[in-house]
């Protein structure tokens, strides 16, 4: 329990972290908040790239914004098996070196429009080697983690599909759409 | 030394002794504050209190670390727990995890349990359907277990009267074997359901579909105040603890209740060791205690005992009651104490689709669901399998959200979501059968960390349970496919008993002393001057929710105490 707590508190450090620009890479820490992922802060700056590639800031708030990448590391941490996070972190550290291979590009180097191509590209393949179901699943787990985190954030569920904590003693089993009504998932 | 052991005597001598805080022992204890009688209830877990220990209650979904869902090492120590539905990340600190109090699993069984004042009461579904004649007449006319002691009649006033304080929402359905109670405003069915409803109606004569009926309050406000209690404000979260007290527990209603008579002590950090048994004046004269934090050793005394620790704790506690008069634990001459251990069979399920009544919704929650009483042999034995089955039925209105593609495209898709399908469910409810070699016992060798000897767990599905899982997924799809839904799916989740969490039996009622341990008023047969109104005393275990009925009895044998009281 006491891992949890700190992890929590770190996982607020760490986001605080990410804002600030790092020079050196050759002697990486790993993010303690993090502990069974074993990751390093380049790795973090990835992952929040590509979380803000499923979910860009549009007129709506994008999902880094939200924090999203946060909530993917924390579910990939505490909620994944331990087969499960092996590739999922398979996926994640060698991202960067496999669309080098297949497109030429770093993921990190790209620009917006190549970066979400390139997502997508990988999500709609069929895997054939190890390295491409890695990559694969890694991609899969992360859109599901950032589409729930977004969907679930404060910001969606108060203003975009709000979420009342108390509906009060009404409930109506019978109720008539209104044709172009907006549908709140939530509601 | 004489002095100071007189002194603590009486200091620790109350009118009555109530062990177990939750759904069945928080009744008992409201009732006999009620009648004047100084009350001790002892508690082994930690004190929960009404709204102040409700620490996730008012949490919005987003403040949850992991959105609900439980991290995977909590659920690797805990694989018992992490199999209940509701042991989630909002409700997981009320209940036991599986390292905190071993037991023997020598066949597999999930025990779920909550050790805190409130018991399992705080984080119940709260489905409160009567049982009827159906139920009580049929060890006798199908020749299992034994004949209960008691019929419906003498129950049903106490129905009434316990349905009164608990706040019960339903509808008067006039079906026999469901009797009406004494029903708040009920909550309505969806489309989906109410369209089920006048199909199974039409075409199944003696099938009903009706709104399950929960222990929520819908109305009679005024009346309700005076507990301390609102009206049920639908949120649903109700496992966190309601701060309205919109739903029955312990803690918002009877515990309460209890307290404010001035009578009632509660103390919690108390685990019953065992019940004091004087062989000069031939009855119980109080408990043993260890306390759960220093392990110190305390006697309580009373002339009246009630065993509300949940059914198989109430089990442990009586086998673990050896005295010179009964070796073998307290009032179990016969032996069959732990025997006839029964449950409720919950492996079956179906699902489908229903693509009609597009033009309508749901709006707002509701804190309970469809209902359909048992159909199967009913008025007379017409299946190879003995008894039968009740069914949740349940029909929702689907939202469709695309999540395809990513960046604005999926922004776009995900937040302009339309209505899919009805998706419409059931599971099954089914009766055991109550037989010897389902029991319970103490591991001779193994004690937990208070010095309790470890319950030995022996229960297990029979070919009556499967024959009725099959029957349950072959006529309830017949139903779905009747109501013209699509894609439909049943499915046996081959769950371990246990899980269904209304295990029953060990302390059977009965009329004769050489085939039962409790008479028609809960006594011990012979200890008579302890009650047991758990699920321990279950004779055998029908097919509807058992709470209500652990409440009725708790009321009833408080009555028939301080009216015998010599
Ligand atoms: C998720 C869930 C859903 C459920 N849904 C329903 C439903 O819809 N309808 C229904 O009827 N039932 C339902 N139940 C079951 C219901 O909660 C139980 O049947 C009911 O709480 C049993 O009441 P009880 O008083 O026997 O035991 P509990 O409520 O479990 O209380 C027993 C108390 O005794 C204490 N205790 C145990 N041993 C000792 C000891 N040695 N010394 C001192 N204290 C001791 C425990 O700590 C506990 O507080 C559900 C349960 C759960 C968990």
């Amino acid at each position: 329990m006491n891992r949890r707590l700190a992890l929590k508190q770190l996982a607020m450090a760490a986001g605080g972290l990410a804002l600030i620009p790092s020079c050196d890479f050759s002697e990486e820490k790993v993010l303690a908040a993090y502990d069974e992922l074993q990751i390093t802060e380049s790795q973090q700056q990835l992952l929040q790239k590509l979380v803000d590639t499923i979910i860009p800031k549009t007129d709506l708030k994008g999902a880094t914004e939200l924090g999203v990448h946060n909530f993917v590391l924390v579910m990939a941490n505490d909620c994944m098996s331990a087969e499960e996070q092996k590739q999922f972190l398979g996926g994640l550290k060698g991202f960067d070196d496999y669309t080098k291979k297949t497109s030429g590009t770093r993921f990190t180097k790209m620009d917006n429009v190549e970066a979400e191509k390139t997502v997508n590209a990988i999500l709609e393949d069929k895997p054939t080697s190890d390295d491409e179901m890695a990559t694969k699943y890694f991609l899969q787990t992360t859109k599901k983690y950032t589409i729930q985190g977004y969907l679930n954030s404060e910001y969606v569920m108060t203003e975009l599909m709000p979420f009342q904590l108390v509906p009060g003693p009404e409930f109506n089993g019978k109720k008539e759409i209104v044709p172009g009504e907006k549908v709140n998932i939530n509601g | 030394m004489a002095n100071l052991n007189i002194k603590s005597k009486q200091e620790n001598t109350y009118g009555a002794i109530v062990i177990g805080s939750g759904m069945s022992g928080g009744f008992a204890a409201k009732e006999l504050c009620d009648k004047g009688v100084k009350t001790l209830v002892l508690e082994r877990g930690r004190s929960v209190i009404h709204n102040k220990d409700y620490p996730t209650t008012n949490m919005m979904p987003w403040e949850f670390e992991h959105r609900g869902q439980m991290p995977e090492d909590i659920q690797r120590e805990n694989p018992v727990v992490s199999r209940c539905y509701a042991f989630r990340e909002d409700a997981a600190h009320f209940f036991v995890k599986d390292q905190e109090h071993p037991y023997i699993q020598e066949k597999p069984f999930d025990w779920i349990r909550g050790y805190q004042t409130g018991g399992k009461s705080l984080l119940w579904a709260r489905q409160v359907q009567r049982w009827s004649d159906h139920d009580f007449e049929g060890p006798a006319r199908d020749g299992f277990a034994v004949d209960w002691p008691i019929r419906y009649k003498d129950l049903a006033p106490w129905y009434s009267y316990v349905e009164k304080f608990v706040g019960v929402a339903g509808f008067h359905d006039g079906i026999p074997q469901l009797p009406d109670g004494e029903f708040l405003p009920g909550i309505e069915l969806t489309a989906a359901e109410e369209y089920f409803k006048s199909v199974v109606e039409q075409k199944y004569p003696g099938r009903n579909v009706i709104s399950g009926r929960c222990a929520h309050i819908t109305g009679n406000a005024e009346y309700y105040a005076k507990q301390g209690r609102g009206i049920c404000q639908h949120r649903t979260i109700c496992q966190r603890g309601c701060p309205f007290g919109g739903y029955f527990s312990s803690n918002s209603a009877s515990l309460p209740w209890a307290q404010r008579t001035g009578n009632l002590t509660l103390k919690n950090h108390a685990v019953v060791h065992s019940i004091i048994y004087d062989d000069a004046q031939q009855k119980a004269t109080g408990v043993r205690v260890i306390d759960a934090n220093t392990k110190e050793v305390t006697e309580y005394f009373a002339p009246i005992i009630f065993v509300n620790a949940s059914a198989l704790n109430t089990n442990l506690i009586l086998l673990n009651s050896t005295s010179k008069r009964f070796p073998n634990g307290l009032g179990n001459d016969n032996g069959l104490m732990g025997k006839y251990v029964a449950f409720h069979n919950y492996r079956g399920g179906v699902s489908g689709e229903y693509d009609g009544l597009k033009e309508f919704t749901t709006e707002g929650k509701r804190p309970t669901s469809g209902y359909m009483p048992r159909f199967r042999n009913v008025d007379k034995q017409e299946t190879k399998f003995l008894r039968g089955y009740a069914a949740g039925i349940h029909g929702s209105r689907s939202k469709d959200v695309n999540y395809s593609g990513t960046g604005a495209d999926l922004v776009k898709n995900m937040m302009n979501p339309s209505y899919g399908p009805w998706r419409v469910g059931s599971h099954m409810m089914g009766e055991t059968i109550p037989k010897e070699s389902n029991y319970v016992a103490l591991d001779t060798d193994q004690k937990d960390e208070w010095g309790m000897p470890q319950l030995k767990v022996n229960v297990d599905y029979d070919q009556n349970d499967l024959d009725m899982i099959q029957d349950y997924r072959d006529q309830l799809s017949e139903m779905f496919d009747e109501a013209g839904f699509k894609n439909i799916r049943t499915w046996d989740d081959e769950r371990r008993p246990g899980l269904d969490i209304h295990e029953m039996g060990g302390v059977r009622m009965g009329h004769d002393p050489k085939t039962s341990l409790l008479n028609k008023h809960h006594q011990l047969h012979t200890c008579p001057n302890v009650y047991v109104t758990d699920g321990a005393c279950m004779t055998s275990t029908s097919t509807q929710n058992p709470s209500l009925t652990y409440m009725v009895f708790a009321a009833r044998a408080v009555d028939h105490a301080l009216k015998n009281q010599g």
